[in-house]
C-alpha cells in the first residue's frame, strides 16, 4: 500500500520534473547551452499563475498566461542574453545564464515581495480517490497535465513542418538551413516552447504547495541539469525517463534513506551512480 | 606654520564637536535576501520600530540613535566579515542579532573578541551564550522550547504516540532534542522520526509513511514557508491528528498559505497575540500601526532585543560597552515577549506561550510555566 503510494508521488514530482527539463533539454539539443536561467522562466510562470488566478478567479486562463508569459521571457533570454555570445566557448553562455538566473531572483524579490505569494482561494484542492489511491485534484492535474502537454509536443515534432524543422535544424543545422529553414525562427520556437513548459510546471507546483517564492527554481536550476545529463544530453525520451526515474527514487529514497541522506544528496548520489554504469546517459542521442 | 597649526588644531576641534553629536549606533545583522529574507525582513521592522519609539522620546539623553543594518542572507560567510564591519568600521558599541543560528554563531566570536554586547533576538543555538559573556540571548532556546512541546503534548493535551518531523538545520534539530528529552516524562513513545531540507516543500513520500505510522499527534519543526505546505498536505492525505508547531511558524503567512488546514494548529511560541500585559497590546498595536500588518515572534523579539540594547544604554550611557553589558546582564526588562532578566549564563527564564489558530489567527491557547522544567541552562550546566 505504501509502496503503491510512493509511487504515485514519485511519478507526481517525476511529472514536474519532466515538464521542466524538457525545456532544457530542447536548447540543449539545439544549442549546446546549458541553459541555467532556464529555471528563473518556472518561477515566472508560478507567479504569473497565482496572481492571474488571484485577480480573475480562473486556473485555466491563469495557466495561459504563465504559458505565454514564460515563453515570451524564454524568447528575449535567447535574444538578449545568448544570442549575442553563440559564438564564445560554451562556458561564457553558461556563466551569462547563472548571471540571469540569480539576477532574477533578486528581480521577483524586489518585485513581487520576499515573502512569496498564496492563491487566495486554491483550485483543485479536493480529493479524488482511484482505487485505494487518494490523490489531491491538483495533483492528478500535473500527472495527466504533464503527459498530455508532452505528448501534443511529440505529436508537434514528428508531424508538423515546423516540428521537423527544428529536428533538422538540431541534427545538421548548416544542412537546414540550405533546406530554406530559417534558423532564428525555429530557434525561438525551441525557446518558447521549452520556455512555456517550464512555466506550466511552476503553475503547477503553486497548485500543489500554495506557495510561490523567489527562490523556488534554486533546486530545479541544477537538478534540471542532473536529469538532462542522466537522460543523455540532448534526448527527449532520455530526459522524460529520467526524470520520472528521479522522481521515483527520490520518493523512495527520502522514506528509506531519510536519515543519512538528503533529498537533493540522494537524487546526485542515484546520478553519480547511473553515470558510472552508463557515462553516456540512458538514451545517448546518436 | 602658526596658521597651519592653528587651523588644524581649529579642525580638530571641530571635528571633536561633531563627533559630541553624533548618532548612537546600534549594530543589526539581518537576512533581507536569500531563503530567510521573509524573517529578516520581519526582523528589520521589529528593530526599526524599537529605534524610532525610542529617538521619538528623545533617544539616549538626547543623542539619536542609528540603526547600523546588514543584511548577513542567514549565512556563516557573510555574518562573520559583518561582525568585523560592524566593530572595526562602524564601531558600534552594541549589536543585535536579528538572524538565525547558523549566521548568528558565526558573529558571535568576533563580537566577544571586541567586547561589544550582542543581543540575539530569536537565534536558539547553545553556542550563541556559550561563546562568551559578552552575549546575550532574549529567547527561549531551541532545547527548552522542545520539552515545552513534550508537555503541552504528553499532558495539556494528552496525546501519547507522535510521529516526529524535523527541519535538518540548527533550529529544528535542537528542539527535536528538546523534545525527545522530555518526552519520557510524560509518557510520549514517538511513532516515528522524519527529516527534511530547508528547500523542501513537497512531503508526499514522507506524509504517505507517516499515515501508516498512525500516530496521535504531530510535533513538527519548520518555518511558514515549510510549514504551510506541510499542514496543507497533511490535511489533504486526510491526517487529522493535531499538529504542534514552534515559533518557526508564527507568520501571518503561515496561515495565508496552509489556509483553512491551518486551523487548530498549535504553536509554543513568545508572542501571546491575546496578553494581558500592556507593554504586549501597546507593541501590537504600534507595529500594526507602523507597518501595516500584524507582528510575528520574528518582529516582536527584535523589537524586544533591540529594547534591551536601547535601555542599557540609558542606564549605563553609549560609551563604555562594559557597564553596558552590566547593564543589561544586571537588568529587568519589560518587553512584548516577556518580562526579561538574565541568568549567569545570559540566557532568559521565560513561560512559553502556546497559540492556538482559530479563525486564521492566533489565539492565546495555554502557558507552559513551569519555572524548573523550563529551566534555561546555567553556566553550572554548561560544564557537565
Amino acid at each position: 500500500m505504501l509502496f503503491v503510494e510512493l509511487i504515485a508521488q514519485g511519478l507526481v514530482q517525476g511529472s514536474i520534473y519532466a515538464l521542466i527539463a524538457l525545456g532544457l533539454t530542447l536548447v540543449y539539443g539545439l544549442l549546446r547551452i546549458l541553459h541555467v536561467a532556464h529555471a528563473a522562466l518556472f518561477t515566472l510562470g508560478g507567479y504569473m499563475g497565482v496572481l492571474v488566478t488571484n485577480q480573475s478567479g480562473s486556473l485555466g486562463l491563469a495557466i495561459v498566461a504563465a504559458m505565454a508569459v514564460a515563453g515570451i521571457g524564454g524568447v528575449l533570454m535567447y535574444r538578449f542574453c545568448y544570442e549575442p555570445i553563440l559564438h564564445q566557448p560554451p562556458f561564457v553562455p553558461l556563466i551569462a545564464s547563472i548571471g540571469l538566473f540569480i539576477a532574477s531572483e533578486e528581480i521577483y524579490r524586489l518585485v513581487f515581495g520576499a515573502y512569496g505569494l498564496s492563491y487566495a482561494n486554491p483550485p483543485l484542492q479536493g480529493q479524488v480517490a482511484i482505487g485505494a489511491l487518494s490523490f489531491k485534484q491538483a495533483e492528478l492535474a500535473v500527472m495527466v497535465g504533464g503527459a498530455l502537454v508532452i505528448g501534443v509536443l511529440a505529436l508537434l515534432q514528428s508531424r508538423t513542418r515546423l516540428g521537423i524543422a527544428c529536428q533538422a535544424t538540431v541534427t545538421d543545422p548548416q544542412m537546414a538551413e540550405s533546406f530554406g529553414i530559417n534558423l532564428k525562427t525555429v530557434r525561438y520556437v525551441n525557446f518558447f516552447v521549452g520556455s512555456a513548459l517550464a512555466g506550466a510546471a511552476g503553475v503547477m507546483v503553486a497548485l500543489l504547495n500554495n506557495l510561490v517564492e523567489p527562490t523556488m527554481g534554486s533546486v530545479p536550476s541544477y537538478k534540471a541539469l542532473a536529469i538532462i545529463v542522466l537522460g543523455g544530453l540532448g534526448s527527449v525520451p532520455g530526459t522524460l525517463l529520467a526524470a520520472l526515474t528521479l522522481g521515483v527514487v527520490e520518493s523512495f529514497g527520502t522514506i528509506y534513506l531519510g536519515k543519512l541522506l538528503d533529498r537533493n544528496a540522494i537524487a546526485f548520489a542515484f546520478l553519480i551512480l547511473v553515470l558510472m554504469v552508463r557515462p553516456q546517459g540512458l538514451f545517448a542521442r546518436k | 606654520m602658526k596658521t597651519g597649526l592653528t587651523t588644524t588644531a581649529l579642525a580638530a576641534l571641530l571635528c571633536l564637536a561633531g563627533a559630541a553629536h553624533a548618532d548612537v549606533k546600534i549594530g543589526l545583522n539581518v537576512p533581507l535576501t536569500g531563503f530567510a529574507a521573509a524573517d529578516g525582513k520581519s526582523a528589520l521592522e521589529g528593530a526599526k520600530l524599537a529605534v524610532a519609539q525610542a529617538n521619538a522620546a528623545g533617544g539616549i539623553k538626547g543623542e539619536k540613535i542609528e540603526l547600523v543594518v546588514y543584511d548577513d542572507q542567514a549565512s556563516p560567510k557573510e555574518a562573520a566579515p559583518i561582525a568585523t564591519k560592524l566593530v572595526e568600521k562602524d564601531k558600534v558599541v552594541v549589536a543585535v542579532s536579528g538572524s538565525y543560528s547558523a549566521s548568528t554563531r558565526a558573529a558571535a566570536p568576533i563580537f566577544q573578541a571586541a567586547k561589544v554586547p550582542y543581543v540575539v533576538a530569536y537565534s536558539i543555538h547553545p553556542d550563541v551564550t556559550a561563546t562568551g559573556d559578552y552575549m546575550f540571548r532574549a529567547s527561549t532556546m531551541g532545547e527548552v522550547q522542545g520539552r515545552a512541546g513534550a508537555k503541552l503534548i504528553g499532558e495539556v493535551l494528552n496525546k501519547k504516540k507522535v510521529a516526529l518531523v524535523t527541519l535538518k538545520n540548527d533550529f529544528g534539530q535542537a528542539l527535536a532534542a528538546g523534545f525527545k528529552e522530555g518526552a519520557p516524562k510524560f509518557g510520549i513513545k514517538i511513532t516515528g522520526e522524519y527529516e527534511y531540507g530547508m528547500s523542501d516543500r513537497q512531503f508526499g513520500p514522507m506524509i504517505s509513511s507517516l499515515k501508516a505510522d498512525a500516530p496521535e499527534a504531530i510535533y513538527a519543526s519548520g518555518y511558514f514557508f515549510t510549514a504551510g505546505p506541510l499542514v496543507s498536505q497533511l490535511r489533504a492525505a486526510g491526517i487529522t491528528v493535531p499538529v504542534i508547531g514552534q515559533e518557526g511558524y508564527d507568520s501571518e503567512k503561515f496561515i495565508e498559505i496552509a489556509g483553512p488546514a491551518a486551523e487548530g494548529v498549535y504553536v509554543t511560541t513568545s508572542l501571546d497575540r491575546d496578553s494581558a500585559s500592556p507593554v504586549t497590546k501597546a507593541y501590537l498595536a504600534d507595529f500594526k500601526k507602523a507597518v501595516g500588518s500584524g507582528s510575528d515572534m520574528v518582529a516582536a523579539s527584535t523589537y524586544s532585543a533591540t529594547f534591551i540594547a536601547i535601555e542599557a544604554m540609558k542606564k549605563a550611557g553609549t560609551a563604555n560597552r562594559e557597564a553596558i553589558r552590566n547593564a543589561i546582564a544586571g537588568g529587568t526588562f519589560e518587553t512584548p515577549v516577556g518580562k526579561l532578566t538574565f541568568n549567569d549564563l545570559h540566557e532568559v527564564n521565560k513561560d512559553v506561550q502556546v497559540q492556538i489558530v482559530k479563525d486564521k489567527a492566533f489565539r492565546r491557547h495555554s502557558v507552559i510555566s513551569d519555572p524548573v522544567y523550563l529551566a534555561a541552562p546555567t553556566k553550572a550546566s554548561l560544564k557537565k
